[in-house]
């Protein structure tokens, strides 16, 4: 009432009979709004919640809770009311209250699950980047890992789960073959992944780190979302936004790179190019392999962007063209075989993403890849094209912070035609059209901040092979302490044979696998440790019963197989200070019946234990970052034909200790020197043996080495742009 | 012309009375905030916010309450839900006032509060995305003590790790003190700190 004073006392001419009315109407205004609001606020355990602020939506009535959780408070407001509760860590409580009843009443806020400390699914997943909770790896670590080259791959071979296969390159997941991975960019597949190579000379991801900010590896029981994988997905998301324009130009030992990113309006566009050419390299450095043309590339990769209201549309292009000649060694043959490759690749993926009201997410992509590997092999002529496609639709509700329901599409088109010509002679002709829809549905539930689970499943037919498969997925996690947590997941995976199979026999059926992982995670501080135990029973793989897949050969489903092991891996960012580590064992007992193999062995590609040490030091006196990677693995398994048992033989262990050092000479030069096993380790990843006896009885063999045995690289690398701080660190 | 009079007086005080409590409101928030108590001052502004759906000081306030709750070693359990109610408030501030200066310093700091959690991994993405920020504030306002000083502060913070030469930082340090002195602001309450905190940051220069 002191306003109404106030304003009285401005108001000399009004006479006594109005102040009076005034008053009594004032009174009365108030008499009739004034209404106490009371109550207490709980948690979940009905403990009192302290400092939770409670108020009128659209008014300035309101309180703050006691030490025994109570508040109370008056309000002018009449009729009914939004009552608004909010506490940091808790979910906002809105309620409709009618003002005249709503005296002791009790509210109850939840935990909120979108907290840091909330439970996560994490079992069977790495996940990198930013939108990642619980990062293992940052997208700087694909980068500054030593040996990795910036092979997004080879970074991802210093986690548990994967085993270097060297003469291959590719990623070999938990006892499975390499093409048991999919790799996905922004939830679309990439049917040709990998540069194109051929037998003993190692590949590479096709994908440079440069325009992607997060990725998301999973070594089983993953999401609903993804099919035809069997053993791994590999996720990976382009950038959504750029946050300014620059320019990258690299000069390396190996060839040459320049990027650019521009900006205008809504729109952004940032491209990537490189040409690799390994002859000076193969000049210098002593080569197992005998090469005619060394390896050289020309490659593009581009994203478009463009910001919706509410949305985002991104186009990814990537064009590849590769080359290179290399004399071939066999046991059998005294000469040489010559392989002649020319491979061109293009991948093209559209996508949007939008945000519609109610809390929808719509999101939809196409993808068009297009592989051709045109080989000569010594005078013969094979050529082989595949055009792939996908198709994709997604939508995502969120009834609440704890309930999600996604579900969604895909369309699988797959074309491959080979020919392959004799000199002077005959052509042959094959090839095969499938393809597959599939639909989704998963639901992400938390039951509390502790309690998660995600259930799935995906049904799918493949036109093709004439089937339809049901798999479920589920998996679960449960936080045990204020660090730890167990995960569980249980999953069915299907996908179809590979393609030098399909191209013969289109009676075949799928490949099945079903993974059971146990996981726990403790993540404190920078510190995470992690153990995942897991089982994975295979079924139906195909068998053949020549000596390699051939149009004449006869095809059957009847392999089988399992793996089962053990994954550690430990990070370390805090212990010591700009130092940088992590640790990962795996150990795998694997067994697998397929191929022409005539019993159920340990396929070629395993090694029992494995262990990589990855560390990163930087050292601010020298404006450096040195980071040393030992890779280690014991020896895999080789087919010995002097002895009884098939697959028998073991090779000795492998070792790597590779060495990187990126010196900072101004903020936006960088020098990066880096050197593979610089130990000189002489490693064998198997052995060819002869088709025939030699005289005295036994069967001659060959080692199969990599195809150089130390890899030296330097390079400068140099961003230009208006903020001075940005360089390429995250691109070595 | 009796009822007239009381409807008129009625509708004039009620006027006064809320321009008053906002007044009342926003002195005792801040005095909260300046006692230390910033869940109490936020809970305050959040009420104010709740009754001034236009006015985007009160957001703006508990974006800085809880930025620099997050910038706060003792918040370490917290600090991602600070960040998310600060940013929070900072988009609410802007729907209501685009294009605002003041707030795109405020969004630069909270960038900066979610760089140093973990500089390894968030540097080059939050350092790219506060100068964003900064540049923009700039284009707008390029008169402000606070963006001048404040971008020169984070661009010293860069400088620090790269060794690169500050002298120019502190040269914008010093004309951001005498933009300081003659800082007016437009309305009550509205962003006018940063003078004590530049003489303190020109003190290191030297």
């Amino acid at each position: 009432m002191f306003v109404l004073d106030a304003i009285l006392s401005h108001q000399n001419t009004t006479s006594m009979k109005t102040f009076y009315n005034l008053v009594l109407f004032f009174i009365s205004v108030t008499a009739l709004a004034q209404n106490e609001i009371s109550g207490t606020v709980l948690d979940e355990k009905s403990k009192p919640i302290t400092g939770a602020n409670i108020y009128i939506d659209g008014s300035y009535d309101g309180a703050s809770s006691d030490e025994n959780g109570k508040f109370s408070f008056t309000t002018t407001t009449t009729g009914n009311q939004t009552l608004v509760i909010s506490f940091i860590t808790y979910e906002n409580i809105s309620v409709s209250i009618d003002v005249t009843n709503a005296k002791n009443k009790t509210y109850k806020m939840r935990e909120s699950v979108n907290t840091l400390d909330a439970v996560i699914v994490t079992a069977g997943t790495f996940d990198a980047g930013e939108k990642a909770r619980v990062s293992v790896l940052k997208p700087l670590d694909i980068v500054t890992t030593a040996g990795a080259m910036g092979d997004i791959v080879s970074a991802l071979q210093t986690l548990p789960g994967t085993n270097t296969v060297g003469e291959d390159g590719r990623l070999f997941v938990r006892g499975g073959e390499a093409d048991e991975t999919q790799t996905f960019v922004d939830g679309i597949r990439v049917a040709q992944p990998y540069g194109a190579t051929t037998a003993n000379v190692p590949t590479r991801g096709r994908f440079s780190p440069f325009l992607f900010s997060g990725m998301s590896f999973s070594t089983g029981g993953y999401s609903a979302e993804y099919g035809e994988a069997l053993s791994s997905v590999l996720l990976l998301n382009t950038q959504d936004e750029m946050v300014e324009e620059k320019t990258d130009i690299s000069l390396m030992t190996v060839g040459l790179g320049l990027a650019n990113t521009q900006k205008w309006g809504k729109n952004s566009i940032s491209f990537n190019t490189a040409y690799i050419n390994l002859e000076p390299y193969q000049k210098l450095i002593p080569q197992n392999a005998d090469w005619n043309k060394p390896y050289q590339s020309l490659s593009g990769e581009a994203v478009y962007r463009y910001n919706f209201e509410n949305g985002l549309f991104k186009l990814y292009a990537a064009f590849d063209a590769a080359q290179f000649d290399i004399n071939q060694e066999s046991i059998n043959s005294a000469n040489k075989t010559r392989i002649d490759l020319n491979n061109n690749n293009f991948y093209l993926n559209a996508s949007y993403k939008a945000n519609w009201s109610n809390q929808w997410q719509f999101f939809t992509g196409l993808s068009y890849g297009f592989g051709q590997n045109k080989i000569g092999i010594n005078v013969d002529d094979a050529q082989n094209d595949e055009h792939s496609s996908h198709m994709k639709l997604r939508l995502k509700k969120s009834f609440s912070d704890r309930v999600k329901l996604t579900f969604g599409a895909d369309y699988f088109i797959t074309k491959f035609d080979e020919s392959f010509k004799e000199n002077l002679g005959d052509t042959f002709a094959i090839g095969y059209n499938a393809n597959i829809v599939a639909a989704y549905a998963e639901t992400d539930i938390f039951f509390s901040k502790n309690f998660a689970m995600k259930l799935g499943a995906r049904l799918s037919n493949n036109d093709l092979l004439n089937e339809t498969v049901l798999s479920p997925r589920v998996s679960m996690a449960y936080k045990v302490s204020k660090n730890g947590q167990f995960s569980l997941a249980y999953g069915s995976f299907t996908q179809a044979p590979r393609q030098e199979y399909l191209k013969y026999a289109d009676y075949l059926s799928s490949e099945k696998a079903s993974h059971y992982i146990l996981n726990y995670q403790y993540n404190k501080d920078r510190r995470t440790f992690r153990a995942e135990a897991y089982f994975k029973d295979y079924a139906d793989l195909v068998k053949f019963d020549t000596d390699s897949p051939q149009f004449n050969s006869n095809y059957f489903n009847t392999g089988e197989g399992y793996a089962k092991g053990l994954d550690i891996f430990w990070r370390d960012n805090k212990s010591i200070k700009n130092l940088e580590y992590w640790v990962s064992y795996s150990y795998i007992d694997t067994q697998r019946d397929y191929r022409n193999f005539p019993t159920e062995v340990t396929p070629n590609f395993v090694a029992k234990h494995s262990l990589s040490v990855v560390s990163k030091w930087w050292i601010n006196k020298l404006k450096s970052q040195l980071s040393i990677t030992n890779s280690f693995s014991t020896g895999r398994p080789f087919n010995n034909p002097n002895e009884a048992n098939f697959m028998a033989g073991r090779t000795k262990g492998y070792n790597n200790l590779s060495l990187g050092w990126s010196y900072l000479l101004t903020q936006q030069k960088i020098l990066y020197f880096s050197a593979t096993n610089v130990l000189a380790t002489q490693n064998v990843f198997g052995y060819e043996y002869s088709n025939t006896v030699n005289a005295n009885g036994t069967f001659d063999r060959r080692e199969i080495r990599p195809t150089a045995d130390q890899f030296f690289f330097v390079g400068f690398f140099w961003t230009i742009s208006d903020n001075m701080k940005d360089n390429q660190l995250n691109n070595l | 012309m009796k009822t007239f009079i009381i409807i008129t007086t009625f509708l004039v005080s009620t006027m006064l009375t809320a321009q008053t409590q906002y007044e009342t409101g926003m002195q005792k928030a801040l005095s909260l905030w300046g006692e230390g108590k910033a869940t109490e001052a936020t809970a305050l502004f959040e009420r104010i916010a709740s009754a001034e759906k236009s006015n985007w000081l009160p957001n703006y306030y508990i974006g800085m309450v809880n930025t620099t709750e997050a910038f706060n070693p003792k918040n370490k359990d917290k600090v991602a839900s600070l960040i998310e109610k600060a940013q929070d408030a900072i988009d609410q501030a802007s729907v209501i006032s685009p294009n605002n200066a003041e707030i795109m310093v405020l969004q630069a700091m909270l960038y900066t509060a979610i760089l140093v959690q973990d500089p390894m991994t968030n540097g080059m993405k939050y350092s790219g995305l506060a100068m964003e920020q900064y540049y923009k504030a700039q284009a707008i306002a390029p008169n402000n003590p606070r963006v001048m000083f404040c971008k020169a502060e984070f661009e010293i913070g860069g400088a620090k790790w790269s060794g690169a030469d500050t002298k120019p930082m502190c040269a914008q340090i010093a004309k951001s003190i005498e933009l300081f002195a003659t800082f007016k602001t437009d309305t009550p309450f509205a962003p006018n700190w940063g003078l004590d905190r530049a003489q303190e940051a020109l003190k290191g220069c030297k």
